[in-house]
Parts: C-alpha cells; structure tokens; sequence
C-alpha cells in the first residue's frame, strides 16, 4: 500500500499545529492539556473512522449525531428504568447503533434512496425516537440520577502509562483515557479490515467503480450495508464513551457531531468521490481538529470565531480533494490513445 | 456431436419501445472463437450483456453445458466460467493492477484476509504466460488507456474462463499488441476454451475466428464457417439489402468536396496537452467532412474543443476568417455552430420534456417577448421542424422518453436546425438508431449542406462515412493524419491509415 501525498500533507500540518500552538498557546504543551486532548476527541475519531466507510462507498452518513443520542438514551433507559446490569446495556447499545446504521443502508440498497437523501431522513426519525423514549420525561426523577453501573461508568477511566514505564520521572506524562485505548484498538481493527481483507477490497471497489464491482460478481448491496452498519457501530462506541463521561444522556447528545466526523474523515484524506481512504486519515483528522480547537481555546478566540475556522478547514480538505479527483480523472481520460 | 459450451436461445431485450434484441440464438462450442459482427445498434452489446449477467433478458434462456442457468446475475455467471472484457473500461481507477485483476474473487485465508503472496504470484505466472508487461502496483488510474485495456483483458484471463466474450477488445490496441491478443486466443482455443469476439474490423475477424454471426436490427441474420465466406458478402449481410441500396444510391448523389469554395471553419496546429496535437483542416461551406478513427483517437475532443466546451492550448482556429477562441459553448452557438453529443441521453435531450421544448432549449430566445416566453410561437415552430424532419409520432407534446432512438436523434438534430447553424458539428449522430432513420438522417444532413451550412460529421461507422463524406479525415492517436476527398479513396485505404499506415 503506497502512502498517498494528501496523507504526508495531513502528517504534516499534525505537526505544524502541534508545534506552533506549543509555542504560542500558554498550558498547550502541558499534560493535562493532552489528556484534553485524547480524551475530548479520541469519540470523534471513533465516528470519524466510521464514518468513512459509507464515504468510501460513494456515501455518506449524516445520521451519526443521531445514532449517538439514540445508543446513550438506550443506555439511560436500559440502566436507570430496567436496572439492567452493565454487561447487558453494552452489548446491547451497540447492537442498537449497528441497527440503526443496518437500516440505513438498507434504505439505500432496497429502497434506492440517495444516501444524503436517507440519512438525512433517519437523522430527523432516530432523533425523534430519542424524544419519544426519553427516560427523562417518562420517568419523574430521572434527570438527576446519574448512571452508576461501574461497566458503563467504568470506560471513563485514565491510565497511568507513564508512571510504571519509569517515563514520568523524567517529565510529567498525561495519564491515558481508556477511550484513547478503545480508539487505537478500533483503529488497528477497522485499519486491518480495510487493507487486507476481502471485504475491505470490495469496500474500495463499490466506491471507486460500483458498475465493475458488479460485474465482477461482488454483492454491492450487502456491502454498502456492512459499511452503514460499520458506521453505526462507530457512532454506538463513542456515544458509550460520551455517556461514561457524563454519567448521563440528554436527547441533544451527539447534536452535529456528523459535521464533525465528516471534516474529520475528509481532512484525512478519504475522497468523496469514493474508493479512496484509509482510517489513517480520519483518526488523525479528528485529532487535528482537536489540537486547532483546544490550542484556539488556550489562545481565547471566541466559540464562534473557532466555528468559522473549522468550516474554513473543512472546505480546505474538500477543496484539495476535488482537486486531486479531477487531476486523476484528467489523467485518465488524457493518457493513451 | 460435442455439447455446446454455451447455448442461448430466443434471446430478446426489449427497452422501452425499442426492441434491442429480438428473438436472437447463439451456440459456443469448446475450442470454437466466433465471430460476432454488425453495424452499430446492431445488438451485439446487448447480446453480450445478457451473457453476462449485466441486464436480464425480457424473453430467452441461456444452457451452459447443457444446463438452464438463471439470468441477469452477473456472480452466477462467474461462477459458471463466462468472463468478458468489455468495451467501455470496468476498472476500479484509484486500485492497483493487482486489486483490479482480482477484483472480488481475491484469494483469502481464514477471517477473509487477502493473501497478496498467492495473489502476486498468480498475477505474475499470468503475465509471464500471456507475455503480457505490468506493473502490478500502479493505480490504474495513471496508466495509459493502452495498459488499462490489457488489466481489463488479465482480469478476464485470470478468471480462467470456459467462456470469454470480447467486445471490441482491440479498440484501443496497436497492430502489435493486436497480434499478442490473436496469440493468447488461439492459446486459449487449444485449451478448449470458446471465444465470442466482437469487431469492426474484418481483418482481425478472417486471422482468428473459426465461425462468424451476423447481426442486425437486433437480429441474427446469419451464422456461417469463416472459411465460407468472403468480406464482400459479410457486408452485404451486415448492411442489409436497404442500406446496401441506398448507399449505392448514395453514392450517386453528386459528391461536393470544398463545397461552395469557402472556407467557414479553419484549424490550424490546433493543440490540447496530452489530448490532441497538431490538427489542421479547413472546413468549407456547402460540405459534409466526416473526421473517423478508432475508439481513443481523440475525436470526440477534438470537437469539444471546436465547439468550446472544453479549450484548446495550441494552434488557431478561425471562423469565416476570424480568429476564435471559445471559453464556452455560449460564444460557439452565437457564432452559428451547432453541435449534436455523441450521448443524445446524457448531454443532448431532456428526456422527461416534450418533443416541442426539447426542440425550442437552445433557441429559446427566438420564443420570448419580454421576459415571457411565447407557447404559442414555440408549438408552431415545433410543428413546423417536426414536419420537416418527419419525427415520429407528430405529437409535440410527447415526451422525448417515449420516442425511439432514431427520432431522438432527429428532435436533437432538430434543436441545432431552429438556429439555422452555419457549422453544424455532429458525433457518431447515428449510434444507437435504426437503419430507416439513419437514412432519413443523412437526408438531413446532405439538406443542411445543400442549404450551404459546413457540416462536420465524427463517426466510427465506415459505413456511415463512406455515404455521407463529401471529404474524409482520419485521426489516430489525437493527430489528423490525412484528408481525402471522398470519390479519390475507398474504405481499405481509410481501414489501413486509421490503424496507423502511413499513406
């Protein structure tokens, strides 16, 4: 697998941003400020890396926001009406997420709606069942109760990875949040399933060229479900994370992080145009976002003025990716002949 | 008797209101290499797709081995050993070479994983065998077309096919790798395996093919020995008795190379980076140029340039005189050019719209007081160009989805003649349409030039060009390499410069 030029790129603004916020920006470089950093944004990388499979098909999810709320209210519910125990919840809300994600592929495969067009549908619909099974309304009391179920509550955890390796004697080391631990282990996976197997071939070959993948016999549909279900998987992991963060779930959990995701999987370099990508890029992505934020925090630029720079960025990334797509097609169409 | 490899019988496609295929039956036999040929719209392709797998059939069953399979899965027939290459590229482009030939049907171990060893090896054994040279990691992308045909032909070989349908696989290929491919199909013979091969070409169809079917109208009008037949006679049943005739007839209309004596269009050393180089001609009032070549030559590109959608980056052109460089199609059509797609359905119609505001789209303006537009003005003009190009059915307000192909291509041709264009540039204007339009068509056509318009006409269809052409041009690889008035040359000669000969 050759490392593609937009990824050198990535690596290198990483760094760039990682430099100049230390340099500039008071407390930046200090340890709690990474753990800031990867406990604050280790959930978006997780939707991020997700996220860009239904990209790589030639899709898109903007359902992700909603799939999170959907998986923590399930979770609240499940945890604080049925006093289920932890062990049942998890697997359960990640069944949950990967339903919701299942059954927006299907609306595109069977139903042959647009995936713009049906998940933006299922955004509105998984937000308006987030509403409806609110256990925060259909329980009086409820709101205060925290979550304590030490499974759940337990994923919200920093480790000390530091101090037993003899590092932190040196310089203080950031204790590790167990989410960052989930979002490398996610990404090993995901990474692997991408590059070396079958099924993340035909991923690549649906998005590049889905009339091909047809013709070579490959199930296109099945696929494009996989990818969804993957991203609704994702979205259940980190909306798990949010949850143990915060002890609770709201009905606006997870509102516009699809935005987030989005820029984060497309500054990483995986094209809208499908077939290009790896979960390199949108794992790093989502961390570059965060160092642009938290570093535009320490510096006390206001929420909005970080809103503006982030969209900049976003149409940066695309803009750079439309651009390389059309360089290829160019390419394509001028050689030979 | 062998058992046939592959038997396909009554086969029929019917799209809309054209029937693509009618009632068509093909026979493979192990080791056989059959010819399939016919003019455009034919229903060779559409043969071909059902096959395949591409498209189900609306009638007709196909045996392998003897054996009734379903249709309209491309996986099943895979799994049953029918590999195609087809004409248009079924690459996956931002994959390598090594993905693409194994595109869905990778070697995996346990938990799905890929194994790129057994992969690379086999690729590389294949390569070695067809004598075929790769790089195996480059992204298809950034190879050339040429390259890319051979990844499209390693992917059907690989397959290890019983059955391997090509549709015009040597469209984009030089004489010598057309030899190499002749090599690996007669290799692929000896090992039993049948081939359906596809061509224009009749020189490739007498060195390599064992049996021959004729196509046209949708029809099979022919299967017979190559050995027993002789070209003259392959066109004959190719063309039909009608277009036979009346290309005979055509071809005692008086022929007007250079026209009316003056120049309206002039191109000279006209250039597009790694598109086209070095394209000169004049185009004169009151004739039909037909500019032709093989799939890949560039000409499509060449009248993008002209009619300024896409711009050229070399060279002058020059209108009536004066020195053009259009940056949009807008500028073209006010300087009196007209310009028919080569693709009536993506770039040409509103298939949803009438007949009578497809007609009216680009002259829209004609039609207006103010910043109303006149219905009444536009159902009249509509009526009138309908009449004159007898577009059937004469119902301007029926949608041109509904309408066939060739009468498509008339409302189409229609919409540039509502603007009386002085340079009428049309590519490939008879794909896909029957051979009674494609004669009502080149009426058309020779009116418009006897009315005094330049008419540049792009085909790929001999046939077309040796009837229609006052003079005729050849494109190879992106350079007009010759010109010819049409009465000074024959179609052998034109044959041999478009595969490159030099004259």
């Amino acid at each position: 697998m050759n490392i593609r030029p937009a990824t050198f790129a990535l690596v290198g603004f990483f760094a760039v941003a990682m430099t100049a916020f230390g340099v500039f920006a008071p407390r930046f470089a200090s340890a709690s400020n990474m753990e800031d950093l990867m406990g604050g944004f280790s959930f978006i990388a997780i939707l991020a890396m997700g996220e860009a499979f239904p990209i790589l098909t030639r899709g898109i999810d903007l359902s992700v926001g909603a799939i999170v709320a959907l998986v923590g209210m399930t979770v609240f519910d499940l945890s604080l009406i049925f006093h289920l125990p932890g062990y049942i919840v998890l697997p359960a809300a990640l069944a949950a997420g990967t339903l919701a994600g299942a059954i927006n592929g299907i609306l595109i495969v069977y139903v042959r709606l647009q995936p713009f067009i049906a998940t933006l549908a299922t955004l509105a619909t998984y937000r308006g069942i987030v509403y409806a099974i609110s256990g925060r309304q259909l329980v009086e009391g409820l709101t205060t109760t925290p979550i304590t179920d030490k499974w759940i509550v337990g994923l919200e955890n920093y480790l000390d990875i530091g101090g037993p390796l003899g590092i932190s004697k040196l310089f203080q080391t950031p204790w590790v949040p167990l989410s960052f631990l989930l979002m490398l282990g996610l990404f090993a996976v995901l990474q692997w399933v991408l590059l070396l197997s079958k099924f993340g071939r035909s991923v690549l070959t649906v998005g590049g060229n889905a009339e091909a993948a047809r013709l070579a016999g490959i199930n296109t549909g099945r696929i494009i479900i996989a990818a969804y279900a993957i991203s609704g998987f994702c979205a259940a992991v980190a909306g798990l994370l949010l949850v143990a963060r915060l002890t609770t779930s709201t009905e606006q959990l997870g509102f516009g992080m699809e935005l987030s995701a989005i820029a984060a999987a497309v500054i990483g370099g995986v094209s809208l145009a499908g077939g290009v990508g790896s979960m390199f890029g949108p794992a790093l992505g989502a961390f570059l976002l965060g160092v642009i934020l938290l570093g535009l925090t320490l510096l006390q630029v206001s929420q909005y003025v970080q809103q503006i720079i982030t969209g900049t960025i976003l149409l940066a990334a695309v803009g750079y990716d439309r651009l390389l797509f059309l360089r290829r097609q160019r390419r394509a169409n001028s050689s030979g002949g | 008797m062998d058992q046939p490899l592959l038997r396909g019988a009554g086969l029929t496609k019917i799209y809309g209101n054209l029937v693509a295929l009618n009632g068509a039956d093909i026979t493979i036999m192990p080791g056989e290499v059959r010819a399939l040929i016919g003019s455009n719209g034919a229903g060779k392709s559409t043969l071909i797709k059902l096959l395949t797998g591409a498209v189900s059939p609306t009638l007709g069953t196909v045996e392998i081995e003897g054996e009734t399979v379903p249709l309209g899965d491309p996986r099943e027939m895979i799994r049953r050993g029918v590999a195609c290459i087809y004409q248009h590229s079924n690459l996956a482009p931002a994959m390598s070479v090594l993905d693409n030939i194994f595109l869905g049907r990778q070697p995996t171990g346990p938990l799905g994983v890929v194994n790129v060893k057994q992969q690379r090896r086999e690729a590389e054994a294949l390569l070695a065998r067809h004598g075929i040279d790769l790089d195996l990691n480059a992204a298809v992308a950034s190879l050339p077309t040429v390259k890319q045909k051979e990844v499209e032909i390693m992917k059907a070989l690989a397959l290890d096919a019983r059955v391997i349908l090509m549709d015009e696989p040597t469209g984009w290929l030089a004489a010598s790798e057309v030899a190499k491919l002749h090599t690996t199909i007669r290799a692929l013979k000896a090992r039993g395996v049948g081939v359906v091969y596809i061509s224009h070409i009749l020189d490739e169809i007498f060195a390599v093919c064992d049996t021959i079917t004729i196509m046209r109208d949708g029809r099979v009008i022919a299967e017979r020995q190559v050995a027993d037949i002789d070209r003259a006679r392959v066109v004959h049943l190719m063309v039909g008795e009608k277009l036979a005739r009346e290309s005979e007839q055509a071809s005692q209309h008086k022929r007007r190379p250079r026209g009316l004596g003056d120049i309206r269009m002039s191109a000279r050393s006209l250039g597009k980076r790694g598109v086209f180089s070095d394209v000169s001609f004049d185009l004169y009032a009151g004739e039909i140029l037909c500019i032709t070549g093989l799939i890949g030559s560039k000409r499509t590109e060449l009248l993008r340039t002209l009619f300024g959608s896409d711009r050229f980056d070399s060279g002058t052109l020059e209108i009536e005189g004066k020195a053009v460089s259009f940056a949009t199609p807008r500028r073209a059509i006010a300087s009196g050019i007209g310009f028919v797609p080569e693709d009536r359905h993506r770039e040409g119609l509103l298939l949803d719209l009438s007949v009578a505001e497809n007609l009216a789209m680009a002259s829209l303006s004609r039609f207006r007081t103010g910043i109303l537009l006149r219905g009444k003005r536009m159902m009249e003009a509509a009526r009138r160009m309908i009449d004159a190009l007898s577009i059937q059915p004469p119902e301007p307000n029926r949608p041109v989805r509904l309408l066939s192909g060739g009468n498509q291509q008339k409302a189409l041709l229609g919409k540039w003649l509502n603007l009386s264009p002085r340079i009428i540039i049309l590519d490939e204007p008879t794909v896909g349409v029957d051979v009674g339009a494609k004669a009502e068509i080149y009426t058309i056509l020779r009116r418009e030039r006897d009315r005094g318009a330049a008419v540049l006409v792009v085909s790929s269809d001999l046939e077309e060009v040796m009837t229609v052409a006052d003079r005729i041009g050849v494109m190879v690889s992106g350079t007009l390499t010759s010109l010819h008035d049409a009465d000074a040359t024959d179609i052998q000669q034109i044959i041999r410069e478009m595969g490159g000969a030099v004259t």
